[in-house]
């Protein structure tokens, strides 16, 4: 590979040589971040280590700013700031009951960018739980978790990677949650695991299992932390890779159709390209079918346009993180306080929808209770989980409307799926904002209670 | 943007295209490139240089550099080990001094050994990697590189303690005159 | 394409602009404009030597045993140095008085005047944010409240740790509570210091109770958990209708020391080695704890149980009334047929007058009660005619033209 890449570039390429001026050239040593011939582009994404997970070319639909709105590369960048800011804060933080709420006020205090860096993370956090959410809403909207018709796609099967993706971007926010030890931390876990005691015949066990105990104490603190920093990183790490080799292997959706259309025509000659027997045979994988799509129309090279473009959205995803995370800062309560529940106590606000379902579905009738901790905490959640999971078997439409917006064919579902979206979200906006003490509604012009001071 | 992608769909990669026409435009594509290479490198690095700020230290949570030992008429004629802050507290008459009890090898804690002989001499052990020193600190045996360092001494001005101060070494020769 | 790469330069310097202002936040801290002022300050008043030993950066102490950080005198720069008493806060030198016993090194400064130790910034370090239970205690809040004394709530902070010294110098107003405490006989309800009755609410932590926890609706000037406890200590009726404490007449200023001292009333995890030598624990005095004795465990117990004692004296049993509304119950066996020309036991079952509402409202005792308390008020009575006589005897006695004092009938039961 080295002996490749260390010759002269004048022998390799055709017109590159004319302008190539002497001296030092990036691309002579490593790869180019703009490589001025095909053979730099192809030499670059097989050199790079991170590029390689690239396609030498890269068809235009898929690069489409309207097509995906690049949710999967925000939530990807997100998480790698996170990893990222959450080691430097595990140099400060002290996973101790005694000493963990101390910590975070000298990493707001006295600890050089200390303020900056929290607050970063937990925007970060927020912000990763969100784009999670309208990814899966962009891939179901487009239909993205269906087959286009090529060999050997299985997207149902990154679909589902995706949402159990999605639930442990859940619970990774959640054991985070717990960390900083204050009275907003306590009390969102004690009302959040006290949703998953809901869970039929085990909900106990469950609870004394994720708490480590009948209280949130030190053990719940240890294991919180262990699953916030070690465990579920690793397993969203590796799931992600997978749902990235998936992508590879499956194809960009919206490239389906131009791959078949091509085929459709026919109207130039297969270029000699060498793809296994097995390809051949069982028809074309969507790595070959997609090479055989007229490149100087539809594709650019990866290198550098994609990596131009990922740059781009993570600049503006880091840009927007850091400004908010300068504006708004992350706060801190009181030291927890198992004596004192802040009135309301509320689960963190991606489970606020599912705090709202527990409080709505509690229905009395005479003396029969429908507990709404089953049937909302538990019974409702998990039918939508289950739809998720069987969506791709119950979406009947063409494969023409796959990777396509609103698709007419999926008119139903669309609706169907759009609805209980904006019931969630209307669900956690109402929980985060317009429940007051007691949990009444507080309407938006009403005047927030305020408890008075001590002194 | 999907617009934009089709005007330009082979960028660079049509070997074709004849240079002479593009070249206005590479030098002004150039300059824009390499600053935002420039950025990307300083948004990279910043962050770096953040977190690596972050990680020294702005406080301590030690026991101070400088800190009283007790009375003086705790110290008595000989040596006292002051185990907490690791040092020892040595009174000749009217005149007090004090060594620290760190070997300057690598850090263990020496210990005073009484010499068997009638004088009632001393030198100082270092029980890890085995050096000596004689009772003015002096090294002359093991791996030791120099003798142990000396400190400072004050009286306090409000409640007359012994103040010893690690941050002001002494010389050896350096002694705190008491009137008795 | 083309457009692509303005985009990068584009988001690299919005990137680059969000760090500058994370940076420009993070450089350019209060304290470091404070240690600048503060240098020029003492090279003007104690030369250019002195000047040069001036800290830069964060300072802190570090309160080890208590497990706190209190990083004040990166600004109060001047508290530790001699010779800056007149200089401008917050550079003035700490009055030397409170130190003595307390060393700064030793204690820091937060477990004394309050606000938030590890908080590097103004409003952060003062306590006067959202979240912050334990504001500073300073001349503001002593002005709000309009009492006199500047630092009167730091009082408060005293008492965390002298909470069981009767008397301690500096803490008038916290001595004068103990001893109004001690007088009005609080303990004979309330439990303080796990001593005490149980009729009202145990007092030992009342200093936790959380605002959420009171009813601030009658409350009719600025809702705070102290004027809370003020107005509620002038006017117990007035703040909870069904409460039967009595109103002991108390003048605000006395008022406002109560509540302080029963503010002060809360857990706290002060390490042994800060805690004064001196009353570890809550020791009453001989006379006192036999008073206590008398009222909750003697012979008059019934009527201490059974809320009588709030109005009523019954002397010769040592049963002390704080408002002394009605009459002493030891003459009610003389008194009662004098009065209203019934016998006590028949008072008792046909009560008129006040006691008519009171017995049948807020008293509601049983047949076999009434007869308890009637047998009780004879045997009073005749303790009351034997301590009479005694005295009687005594002064006779005695060439001393002193009389013995009605005031001290505790140590006459206790004699007897």
């Amino acid at each position: 590979m080295k002996s490749r890449t260390l010759k002269n570039p004048e022998d390799l390429t055709e017109a590159g040589a004319a302008r190539k001026p002497a001296g030092f050239r990036l691309a002579d040593w490593s790869w180019s971040w703009s490589p001025r011939s095909e053979r730099e582009a192809g030499d670059a994404v097989v050199t790079n280590f991170l590029l390689h997970w690239f396609p030498n070319k890269i068809s235009l639909a898929s690069l489409s700013v309207k097509y995906s709105f690049w949710l999967g590369t925000i939530t990807a960048f997100l998480f790698f700031y996170l990893v990222f800011t959450g080691v430097i804060l595990m140099f400060h933080y002290i996973p101790s009951v005694e000493r963990a709420y101390a910590s975070i006020k000298d990493i707001e205090f006295a600890i050089s960018y200390g303020a900056f860096l929290r607050a970063s993370h937990r925007i970060a956090a927020h912000m990763m739980v969100a784009m999670v959410f309208l990814h899966m809403v962009r891939v179901f909207l487009t239909g993205s978790y269906r087959n286009g018709g090529l060999a050997r796609q299985f997207r149902p099967l990154n679909w589902w990677i995706g949402l159990v993706l999605l639930v442990l971007t859940l619970f990774l926010s959640f054991t985070g949650y717990l960390l900083p030890w204050d009275q907003l931390a306590y009390w969102a876990i004690t009302v959040g695991t006290n949703i998953a005691q809901a869970v039929p015949g085990y909900g106990d066990e469950i609870r004394f299992f994720l708490l480590g105990g009948n209280e949130i104490n030190q053990n719940t603190l240890i294991r919180f932390y262990v699953l916030h920093c070690m465990f579920l990183p690793l397993i969203v790490t590796g799931l992600f890779l997978w749902h990235m080799w998936r992508i590879r292997k499956d194809g960009m959706a919206c490239d389906d159709r131009l791959a078949l259309e091509e085929r459709a025509q026919e109207s130039r000659p297969t270029p000699s390209k060498t793809y296994s027997l097995l390809g051949v045979t069982a028809g074309r994988t969507a790595t070959v079918e997609a090479s055989l799509v007229d490149e100087d129309k539809h594709k650019v090279r990866a290198v550098p346009a994609v990596v131009r473009r990922i740059t781009i959205v993570c600049l503006l995803t880091f840009a927007l993180t850091s400004a908010l995370a300068v504006w708004l800062g992350s706060p801190l309560e009181e030291a927890a306080n198992p004596m004192v529940t802040p009135n309301p106590a509320k689960a963190p606000w991606y489970f606020l929808w599912l705090q709202e379902l527990v409080a709505i579905t509690t229905i009395r009738l005479g003396g029969f209770t429908i507990n709404g901790g089953f049937l909302g905490g538990v019974l409702i959640p998990s039918a939508m989980l289950l739809w998720g999971f069987l969506t791709p078997f119950i979406d009947k439409s063409s494969r023409s409307a796959v990777g396509v917006w609103f698709s007419r064919e999926r008119r139903l579902q669309n609706t169907i799926f759009i609805i209980v979206c904006l019931a969630v979200i209307a669900l956690t906006y109402l929980g985060t904002y317009m429940r007051g003490p007691y949990w009444t509604v507080i309407w938006p012009w009403q005047a927030w209670p305020e408890f008075p001071p001590q002194l | 943007m999907s617009s934009s992608d089709n005007e330009q769909p082979a960028e660079g990669g049509n070997p074709t295209v004849p240079e002479k026409s593009k070249e206005q435009g590479v030098s002004r594509r150039g300059f824009v490139g390499s600053a935002g290479l420039a950025t990307v490198g300083l948004a990279l690095a910043i962050p770096a240089a953040m977190s690596f700020r972050s990680v020294i230290p702005n406080v301590l949570y030690e026991p101070p550099r400088r800190f009283k030992v007790g009375a003086l008429e705790r110290f008595t004629e000989g040596g006292v080990f002051v185990a907490e802050h690791r040092v020892f507290i040595f009174r000749e008459q009217d005149t007090l001094h004090c060594i620290g009890a760190i070997c300057s090898h690598l850090g263990c804690t020496v210990q005073l050994a009484k010499m068997p002989d009638a004088e009632g001499g001393f030198e100082f052990h270092c029980p890890c990697h085995g050096s000596l020193f004689r009772a003015d600190g002096t090294n002359f045996a093991g791996p030791a590189p120099r003798p142990l360092d000396y400190y400072t001494l004050e009286i306090a001005v409000d409640d007359g303690q012994l103040i010893v101060d690690k941050s002001r070494p002494a010389d050896k020769l350096w002694r705190l005159t008491v009137r008795s | 394409m083309k457009r692509d790469q303005l985009m990068l330069l584009v988001s690299g310097v919005l990137s680059l602009l969000a760090l500058g202002w994370a940076t420009q936040r993070n450089a350019s801290p209060g304290y470091l404009e404070y240690q600048a002022e503060f240098r020029i300050l003492v090279e003007e008043q104690l030369g250019p030597e002195k000047a040069a030993a001036v800290p830069a950066g964060v300072q802190q102490i570090w309160v080890e045993p208590a497990s706190r950080v209190d990083r004040c005198i990166s600004c109060h720069l001047g508290v530790t140095w001699a010779g800056l008493d007149d200089a401008p806060e917050p550079f003035r030198s700490h009055p030397t008085g409170p130190l003595e016993n307390h060393p700064i090194e030793k204690f820091g400064c937060t477990l004394c005047h309050g606000g938030q130790g590890s908080a590097t910034g103004l409003k952060d370090a003062h306590g006067w944010i959202k979240h912050w239970e334990d504001p500073l205690l300073d001349s503001q809040l002593a002005e709000d409240y309009k009492i006199p004394e500047p630092y009167a709530f730091m009082e408060m902070k005293c008492n965390t740790c002298h909470r069981f010294d009767r008397e301690v110098e500096g803490m008038s107003r916290l001595n004068l509570a103990k001893q109004i405490v001690n007088e009005k006989g609080c303990r004979a309800c309330h439990t303080i210091n796990s001593r005490g009755g149980t009729i009202g609410p145990d007092l030992t932590d009342i200093g936790d109770k959380h605002p959420e926890q009171y009813d601030f609706e009658r409350l009719t000037n600025f809702p705070s958990v102290f004027n809370w406890q003020v107005g509620h200590l002038q006017d117990p009726k007035a703040y909870t209708s069904d409460s039967i404490m009595p109103n002991f007449g108390l003048k605000t200023d006395e008022a406002q020391a109560v509540t302080m001292l029963m503010l002060s009333w809360r857990k706290h995890d002060v390490p042994l080695e800060l805690l004064p030598i001196t009353g570890l624990k809550d020791e009453p005095t001989e006379a006192e704890a036999a008073r206590e004795k008398m009222m909750l465990e003697g012979d008059g117990r019934f009527f201490v149980e059974n809320t009588c004692f709030i109005c009523h004296d019954v002397s010769s049993l040592g049963i002390f009334s704080a408002t002394k509304i009605g009459p002493d119950l030891a003459q009610a066996a003389e008194d009662v047929p004098r009065r209203f020309g019934r016998t006590l036991e028949d008072f008792l079952a046909n009560p008129s007058g006040t006691m008519a509402v009171v017995l049948s409202k807020q008293i509601i005792l049983t047949d076999e009660d009434k007869a308890e308390a009637a047998r009780l008020m004879h045997l009073a009575y005749e303790k009351f005619k034997q301590q009479k006589a005694d005295a009687e005897k005594e002064t006779d006695a005695a060439t001393s033209t002193v009389p013995a004092s009605d005031g001290e009938p505790a140590s006459q039961t206790h004699e007897n």
